[in-house]
């Protein structure tokens, strides 16, 4: 009943458990069995519902695939030329680098605010609870509704937030919100972190309660309260939780489609446009699937990469 | 002596400084709530505005127009209870099968863990448009197109593989002991699971359940794709009655969207309460 | 007391009614004897068409709908639909084109039909007979592929100048009918919060429609929109949002944008179509006229996009079907039809011949009415390859209105990416 991490860790409870892992062969194998039986009907889901289209998905980008194809079935092996086809586009290296503001942008804003309010929900005051149930309503509203909303607040002349500052005195002329290249992205950052604060602070107050109480109730014995009780207590136990906030959030932050096409559909002059979000247009605007397919494994191939490095960054100061 | 006991004994002026803490903390809370959810204020504002928009409506609705709730009211009440049909038998599919996995893949040390958890990250990565596609022909085929079962597996695809990732993080800090300790008192896999596991991870279970819910809840595009006709349409759907190529009925709009979030958010509030502190920190003792 | 005059009434009214009554009861047993006769091999019972189309929303979903049974039933067909949102539509009919599903009768946007035409999805109209006649010329071009007809269009529609009657008038201006005047009537009636023009410039093909008769009014092509005559066009625009009587706005406006922009008083004049008369007329105070948008030049001709919808009779691989569906389309197409629902849904009937008719009936169609006999169709000379110019049209569009390049360079490396 020590009260320090480190009995949490698993290196010691491993240890401990490896003395009861010396079993026959047998029951070895039945081990086995019983541990494939509770992953087995996980596997079997994903590989019905996520196999096929992703060996779709692939190949098609190899292939000229247009609306014919649909019906006919015919689409010819085209090899790379999907691929320097959509990487040569003008628009390919804007889309790109506002990608890579876009994720960096919503991910930064929408794990700190969580965090933030993550911690602060855990001191138990008064409505703690019912606030923390409405900070999730911004997922119940469809996206079709909240893109409507959020393009009538910012709209330039008319829209809410503008005459809010202007009744506040915070400026004098209307902000072009999204209609103007230099501010729109920021605009859709921001509406995209509006989204993402609720999913942040449930998974992370959720890790926070399951840090036991006493570890801080000693640890403040030793002097460790605050920003060093976060440090030392907080940060290292809530570890496995938050990278896979982060992981999960760059991986549908970099997917996001339907708020940005709902808000600038990509402009004004493709200030606003990501790859996903000119994937999609060059598919279903252009019935180019075949270079619609290619930018999106472009796409996946910059979360596979992010993917990795981070995971395995993350292992090395576990292991440490 | 328990450190329970030293926190019992506090000066009074200890405690109502501790209450006037407490009071600020609503506050602050309610303040930044109210500046979160103003879009969601600005919903409703438009549901009752004549004409339903709201680029130039005033700040508040002065006079309420209840159109747009009569319209919601008699239309998309069926669609309500399918959308709540679909969410609540995506949970606990969701649920059933994704808890053994990420335990599985949280305690056992089995050799394809890593490929197995980069296959799931890798599904995420996939658009969404690709599987839907993918499964209308197989639906087609199969027969499941118009079915709750049908959406129930499809929107599961959003569930499962983000319930196995987020529960199977929550997982790996159950400290080994515990569930070493079941196994030694003769339980098998399954008990120590249901008996030891699960409840220890209530938070993860009930936080991976809130999140399938709401990604069932909001889903359009498998609704779109997998239904034909009005048979079987979740209220996503249903909203797009009065969202037309050339004229949109925002009030409508509005007004169901509103409808649509109260048995929603009533549920959302119920689950919240069960996110309880010190989950492990009990069992350890 | 029971008169001789009260009698004989009594007798005329009684013979009366045996004379109403009696052909009624006679068709009664005329209908009555047909499943006799349908025993015997004569009308079938109702055989299924499905239908597939986004009117899915109010007025048009119940104009439709009513439509499609009164036909159904007309040619003794159930007629089995489907309305989805029209986002849903191009992404449904791929899906059902690979699986084999297609309806037997399919609405296409005019300017997507031909490439689901050459999918090989569709069926030739003429294999069915279905007349062409009267038609106005740009509808049958974009329901043409490849010398074939694809599909017809009922009713068709198109956009114009709306302005505020009582706004001009105040301001003692009479409608723009160059570009000229409307850069001088937009300039002064931008007072206050009211701007002088609304319309939509995103970045969607409603911007890209929207452009179209600019550019084509002044001479300009969409084979190659890396022309003077476009560029003058573009800077036209420009110039308007220079003046500041084009609110930057436009730059993320759809078109029901506008709309509200124009009911709410925040803007004089806007371009727009006939489908914004129902909310217009609820509009309290609001008095609005239309007249055909301004040319560069007197005597250039006014060219509008063409608007509507077609339908179609996919090819299913069941000839049964396909005959159905194909009797449907042409009593869709029908005189009666058209006049009806372009009454009903504020939009113009495609034969040019019912427009005398049709204007007695809607006497406020006047504007579009003349401007659809000249519309032209927007996959008319590109046909396929359409949508890879209209994105080129409006990004060039939004490059120049955000000032990020002049409209002729703007133009140029959008026209770059058509190749």
């Amino acid at each position: 009943m020590s009260t320090t991490a480190e009995v949490h860790s698993r290196e010691v409870t491993g240890a401990m458990g490896s003395g009861l892992r010396g079993a026959t062969k047998v029951r070895h194998g039945r081990e086995r069995l019983f541990q494939w039986l509770f992953l087995a009907p996980a596997v079997l889901y994903m590989l019905l519902f996520f196999g096929y289209p992703v060996v779709k998905n692939i190949t098609m980008s190899f292939q000229d695939y247009t609306s014919s194809t649909f019906f006919s079935g015919l689409a010819p092996w085209v090899g790379f030329s999907n691929y320097s086809a959509v990487v040569g586009m003008p628009v390919f290296s804007k889309a790109l680098i506002n990608t890579a503001l876009f994720t960096i942008g919503s991910i930064a804003g929408q794990f700190v605010i969580g965090l933030a309010l993550a911690v602060f929900f855990r001191n138990r005051f008064r409505l703690s609870g019912i606030l923390r149930s409405l900070l999730l309503l911004p997922w119940l509203l469809p996206l079709i509704v909240s893109s409507a909303i959020w393009k009538w607040i910012l709209d330039t002349d008319s829209g809410a937030l503008n005459q809010f500052l202007r009744a506040a005195g915070l400026i004098h002329t209307n902000v072009p919100w999204l209609t103007s290249t230099s501010v729109a992205l920021l605009a859709v950052i921001a509406v995209n972190i509006w989204i993402g604060i609720p999913f942040n602070v449930t998974i992370l107050y959720g890790g926070l309660q399951d840090i036991p109480e006493d570890l801080y109730e000693a640890g403040s014995l030793d002097g460790a309260t605050g920003w060093k009780a976060f440090r030392s207590i907080t940060w290292p136990l809530l570890r496995p939780v938050v990278s896979v906030v982060l992981v999960l959030g760059v991986v549908y932050t970099v997917k996001v489609l339907d708020i940005i096409l709902g808000l600038t559909n990509g402009g004004p002059a493709n200030a606003t446009q990501t790859i996903a979000t000119q994937s999609y247009l060059l598919s279903f605007g252009q019935f180019e699937f075949g270079q619609g397919a290619a930018l999106g494994n472009v796409l996946i191939v910059i979360s596979l990469i992010f993917a990795i490095f981070y995971l395995r960054a993350t292992r090395r100061a576990v292991d440490e | 002596m328990t450190t329970a006991a030293v926190r019992r004994v506090t000066t009074p002026g200890k405690s109502s400084r501790k209450q006037r803490r407490s009071w600020l903390n609503t506050v602050l809370g309610v303040i930044f709530l109210a500046v979160m959810l103003f879009p969601v204020y600005w919903m409703v504002n438009a549901s009752l505005q004549p004409g339903g928009q709201a680029l130039d409506s005033g700040w508040f609705p002065l006079h309420p127009d209840f159109t747009g709730y009569r319209t919601a009211i008699s239309e998309q009440g069926a669609h309500l209870l399918t959308s709540l049909i679909i969410a609540v038998g995506s949970v606990i599919f969701s649920v059933i099968i994704a808890a053994p996995a990420a335990y599985a893949l949280a305690q056992f040390s089995i050799r394809g863990t890593n490929l197995v958890l980069f296959g799931i990250l890798i599904s995420q990565m996939i658009p969404g448009i690709v599987v839907a596609n993918a499964l209308y022909s197989a639906y087609n085929d199969l027969g499941l197109l118009n079915s709750y079962g049908g959406l129930i597996l499809a929107d599961s695809t959003a569930g499962i593989p983000f319930a196995i990732l987020i529960m199977r993080a929550y997982m790996t800090t159950i400290p080994k002991p515990i569930i070493e300790a079941a196994r030694v008192d003769g339980a098998g896999h399954f008990r120590a699971f249901f008996y030891v596991v699960i409840p220890v991870s209530r938070n993860a279970l009930i936080t991976a359940a809130l999140f399938t819910f709401l990604f069932t809840w909001s889903d359009f595009l498998f609704a779109l794709t997998l239904t034909t006709g009005q048979d079987v349409q979740p209220v996503t759907l249903g909203i797009f009655q009065y969202i037309g190529s050339h004229v949109q009925d925002w009030s409508a709009v509005m007004a169901t969207a509103v409808i649509a979030s109260l048995p929603a958010l009533i549920l959302l509030v119920l689950a919240q309460k069960f996110i309880a502190a010190g989950a492990t920190g009990g069992a350890v003792k | 007391m029971k008169t001789v005059l009260g009698r004989s009434l009594k007798a005329s009214a009684l013979g009366a009614a045996l004379l109403v009554t009696l052909p009624l009861a006679l068709t009664g047993c005329g209908s009555k004897s047909t499943p006799a006769a349908a025993s015997s091999g004569g009308v079938a019972a109702p055989a299924t068409v499905h239908v597939l189309d986004y009117y899915n929303e109010g007025n048009d979903s119940k104009v439709i709908g009513a439509a499609l049974t009164a036909c159904g039933k007309a040619n003794n067909l159930t007629v089995v639909r489907d309305a989805i949102p029209g986002s849903g539509l191009i992404q449904k009919v791929l899906q059902e084109s690979s699986s084999k599903t297609l309806p037997d009768v399919l609405m296409l946007d005019n300017p997507d039909m031909q490439q689901i035409a050459a999918s090989g999805a569709l069926t030739p109209l003429s294999d069915y007979g279905i007349s062409t006649a009267d038609y106005a010329p740009g509808i049958l071009q974009a329901g043409t592929y490849k010398d074939k007809i694809y599909g017809l269009a009922p009713t068709v529609n198109s956009i114009a100048l709306f302005y505020n009657k009582d706004v001009l008038t105040k301001a003692g201006i009479t409608p723009p009918t160059t570009w000229a005047e409307l850069q001088a009537d937009a300039k002064k009636l931008t007072v206050g919060t009211q701007y002088g023009l609304a319309l939509d410039a995103n970045a969607t093909y409603e911007g890209s429609w929207t452009f179209l008769p600019f550019m084509w009014s002044n001479g300009g092509s969409e084979k190659d929109i890396n022309t003077p005559q476009v560029a003058e066009a573009l800077q036209f625009w420009v110039g308007l949002m220079k003046d500041g009587s084009l609110s930057k706005g436009a730059l993320n406006w759809t078109q029901a944008d506008a709309e509200n922009q124009f009911a709410a008083g925040k803007a004089a004049m806007m371009v727009n179509g006939p489908w914004q008369f129902p909310t217009l007329n609820a509009v309290k105070g609001l008095n609005y006229g239309v007249v055909p948008i301004p040319v560069n030049r007197t005597g250039q001709v006014a060219q509008a996009p063409l608007g509507g919808e077609v339908w179609t009779v996919p090819n299913t691989g069941n000839t049964e079907n396909e005959k159905n569906g194909a009797k449907i389309v042409a009593c869709l197409n029908s005189d009666a039809n058209q006049i009806a629902m372009g009454v009903a849904r504020g939009t113009v009937p495609s034969k040019t011949t019912l427009a005398a008719a049709f204007l007695k009936q809607a006497p406020t169609m006047a504007a579009f009415t003349k401007t659809v006999a000249t519309a032209r169709a927007r996959t008319a000379i590109l046909g396929v390859a359409w949508p890879k110019t209209a994105t080129a049209i409006y990004t060039a569009v939004q490059s120049a209105l955000t000032g990020q390049s002049s409209p002729a360079d703007a133009l140029k490396s959008a026209a770059s990416t058509v190749g």
